[in-house]
């Protein structure tokens, strides 16, 4: 835990899910601001410089996606979506104007707690210098001599099977949406070619994961994108 | 306007046959009477020529026949009164022969042109005055809205025209005319008009005619197609139809059938449009209400796990009870799932976000995402080692596996492992999820894949029934088939398809 207790504000319009919110995130020794509406959230992310920003997507006076928007302006603070499923259109233009990550309703505290703890890490830790080396399950990743292993093994890996890994590790926990990927690795034409990226995803899973059909660090999050999960 | 003559009489006369006789016989009396007078002062040459002006008058006025009867009596009268000797037939100089014989010949010949000349200033009139009913009758018909309109102006038209009664016969579902309005009473040949039809080429029935029912069938074929049939009724017999009036029949044909197709486009357009606004109506509906269910779903499911967080502990039992309201609300936020899905998936065309993919990771998501719900179940993949990349929306197929996992981890004895695999051949990929549970009733295999259909109607098991239907909605969408089964050892086995397709090729990477 944090010397100086952490700073979330929650931006949701319904009273009795924010209720529970704050209970769960106070758990987690945080301090806790909450705002009804968009405008207000903005003000209260301004003023009261959060480390997290838990949002519901749909508030009365405005579309969540524009107050992060916004946000990324001025500020690099871990964004939490709150949405409803069937919704991934939302969650991906979240995601892609700067969101960090989304639970689904209706969730439980276990899960948001969880997230909350993940997020809340990667701002203390943005501060330290950053390793190169990067560990997971029986891999080892040294990204200053470019070195994959696996349980001591050397695994060979292509350039762009390697930039795709290195991509996924710099955001361990975060969605990365597949547009963003593409983008990203591939290049803007790429972007509606969506088969090449879960192909290479495909060849990480088959080098690097213990179960390729059921991934622990690799994680598809279906009809959005993917996330590596340390 | 004026009312338009009837094209199929030929012309029309002012005068009848008779009329028009007596009228040649006063006017060539009256043309004797004003020349007698001035036969001091005129020269017998001159006085011919007021008679030849009178037979050019008439037959400009009043056809050939008169004009050969004026050219005639002309001569008679000529004589008879003007000729030395007066009121005689008799002719005192042969000279005279030679007059009349001139003056006959003159006559006729003159008759001759001038009615031709009239003939034909009244067939030009004629074609003009067809040329502007038709541009009128296309003008109205380019302004039409419905069928009954078009039958009501046609209708017009052919009741002035040809004196005649039509009928328009539109092809139904089954492709036989039937007979637009029947606020006419007149009767049709269906057989004749299905000839017609399927022929595209007219057909005429005369004997039709003595049994009241229409004589004559024109297909009314448009661009695409035939599109129906216009079926007319003569008053009199059709036999003498002529050439111009049954080419105008069949323009007025075709003129209809361009205004069917158009208001048939116009249709489809409409229908396609009411569909849109349904489907965006039906899908905002759907959110609204899933939003409105979801929220009290998620603070109910939220708050009961808050109750565990109430600082000091409350009591063990306290705790169940809110545990179970967790995973009450949780089941009920399922079905309240479940449901909005069905409802969106039963409400017309799925709309799928196809996109290639491997099967893989769609599976171990969907392994992923169950979670603790396959607690006590170890899940097996067995794929084949050259599955293809398939084309599928990634969110439905998860929610189809998810359904199938959900369901043999509730049904399966706990610890017995649940086995995903699946294989390709030809044209399709299977996959199959198998488990160790009591497997389906045999009779009833098929009824399982139907709503609020579940293999043990009083089953303790909690479930709807929703979860197979949802399944072989999203499957069907998807072109592939599922099937209930059980494997040989007992225990169930569900299998689906996908179809192949070709996949796009990814690059090798160049190293």
């Amino acid at each position: 835990m944090n010397a100086v207790a952490a700073k979330v504000l929650i931006v949701e319009d319904e009273k009795q899910i924010r209720r529970f919110v704050r209970m769960a995130v106070e758990e987690e020794g945080c301090q806790v601001a909450e705002a009804e509406t968009m405008t207000q959230g903005l003000i209260d992310a301004g003023s009261r410089k959060p480390d997290l920003v838990i949002l519901d997507l749909g508030l009365p006076d405005g579309n969540g996606i524009d107050l992060i928007r916004d946000l990324r302006g001025w500020s690099d603070v871990p964004v939490l979506i709150l949405s409803a499923r069937s919704q991934e259109n939302d969650k991906i233009d979240a995601l892609d104007a700067g969101a960090d990550d989304y639970l689904t309703k209706p969730f439980s505290v276990g899960e948001l707690r969880a997230r909350v703890r993940a997020l809340l890490r990667r701002r203390s830790r943005s501060g330290e210098t950053v390793s190169p080396l990067v560990e997971f399950g029986r891999v080892a990743v040294d990204l200053s001599r470019r070195v994959v292993t696996r349980a001591g093994e050397p695994v060979h890996l292509t350039q762009i099977e390697y930039r795709l890994l290195s991509t996924l590790l710099a955001q361990p926990g975060k969605v990365l949406t597949q547009r963003n990927l593409l983008r990203e690795i591939w290049g803007p034409s790429y972007i509606e070619s969506s088969h090449y990226l879960r192909v290479y995803v495909g060849h990480l899973r088959q080098k690097l994961e213990d179960d390729p059909t059921q991934p622990k660090h690799f994680l598809t999050e279906t009809g959005v994108g993917y996330r590596f999960q340390p | 306007m004026e009312s338009p003559t009837s094209l199929l009489e030929d012309s029309p006369e002012k005068f009848t046959r008779a009329q028009g006789f007596l009228l040649t016989v006063v006017a060539c009396a009256g043309t004797t009477v004003v020349a007698t007078p001035l036969l001091d002062y005129l020269d017998l040459a001159n006085i011919v020529m007021l008679f030849l002006l009178t037979v050019l008058l008439v037959a400009v006025r009043l056809g050939r026949n008169a004009a050969i009867l004026a050219s005639v009596l002309s001569v008679l009268l000529f004589d008879i009164f003007f000729v030395p000797p007066r009121f005689s037939l008799a002719v005192s100089n042969i000279q005279y022969v030679v007059t009349f014989a001139v003056m006959l010949a003159t006559a006729l010949i003159t008759a001759h042109l001038a009615a031709g000349l009239r003939q034909q200033a009244r067939e030009s009139l004629a074609r003009e005055q067809r040329t502007r009913a038709l541009y009128q009758l296309a003008r109205q018909l380019a302004g039409t809205l419905t069928v009954e309109q078009v039958v009501d102006i046609a209708r017009d038209f052919i009741e002035k025209q040809f004196n005649a009664r039509p009928l328009i016969l539109l092809p139904d579902e089954e492709e036989r005319p039937r007979v637009v309005s029947h606020a006419d009473s007149l009767m049709v040949e269906t057989h004749l008009a299905q000839i017609a039809m399927e022929g595209g080429q007219p057909v005429r029935s005369e004997d039709a005619s003595g049994l009241g029912y229409a004589q004559l069938y024109l297909p009314l074929r448009a661009s695409m197609r035939v599109r129906g049939v216009l079926a007319v009724k003569f008053v009199s017999s059709p036999t003498d139809l002529t050439a111009d009036s049954t080419s105008l029949l069949e323009i007025l044909a075709s003129l209809i059938a361009v205004a069917v197709e158009r208001l048939h486009y116009v249709e489809v357009a409409q229908a396609t449009e009411v569909k849109m606004l349904t489907e965006r109506l039906r899908s905002s509906i759907l959110s609204a209400l899933s939003h409105d269910l979801r929220t009290p779903l998620t603070a109910m499911v939220g708050l009961a796990d808050s109750l565990f967080l109430v600082k000091p502990a409350l009591p063990a039992t306290a705790l169940e009870t809110a545990q179970a309201l967790h995973d009450q609300a949780g089941r009920l936020a399922g079905l309240v799932g479940n449901l909005l899905d069905m409802a969106r998936l039963n409400a017309g065309e799925v709309i799928l976000r196809r996109e290639w993919q491997p099967l893989e990771e769609v599976i171990g998501a969907s392994i992923n995402l169950l979670g603790n719900a396959l607690e006590g179940h170890a899940v097996k993949v067995q794929l084949a080692a050259d599955l293809p990349l398939l084309e599928f929306d990634a969110v439905l197929i998860e929610r189809v596996l998810c359904n199938l996992l959900e369901n043999a981890a509730k049904y399966a004895p706990k610890g017995s492992p649940i086995v995903v695999t699946a294989k390709a051949d030809a044209d399709a990929v299977e996959v199959a999820v198998m488990d160790h549970g009591p497997g389906f009733p045999e009779q009833r295999r098929d009824d399982l894949f139907k709503m609020f259909v579940r293999g043990e109607s009083e089953s303790s098991k909690p479930g709807t029934g929703l979860g197979l239907a949802i399944c072989k909605a999203i499957v069907d969408a998807h072109g592939g088939q599922i099937t209930a089964d059980n494997r040989l050892d007992g225990g169930g086995c569900i299998r689906f398809t996908l179809p192949k397709g070709i996949p796009p090729v990814v690059e090798e990477e160049s190293r």
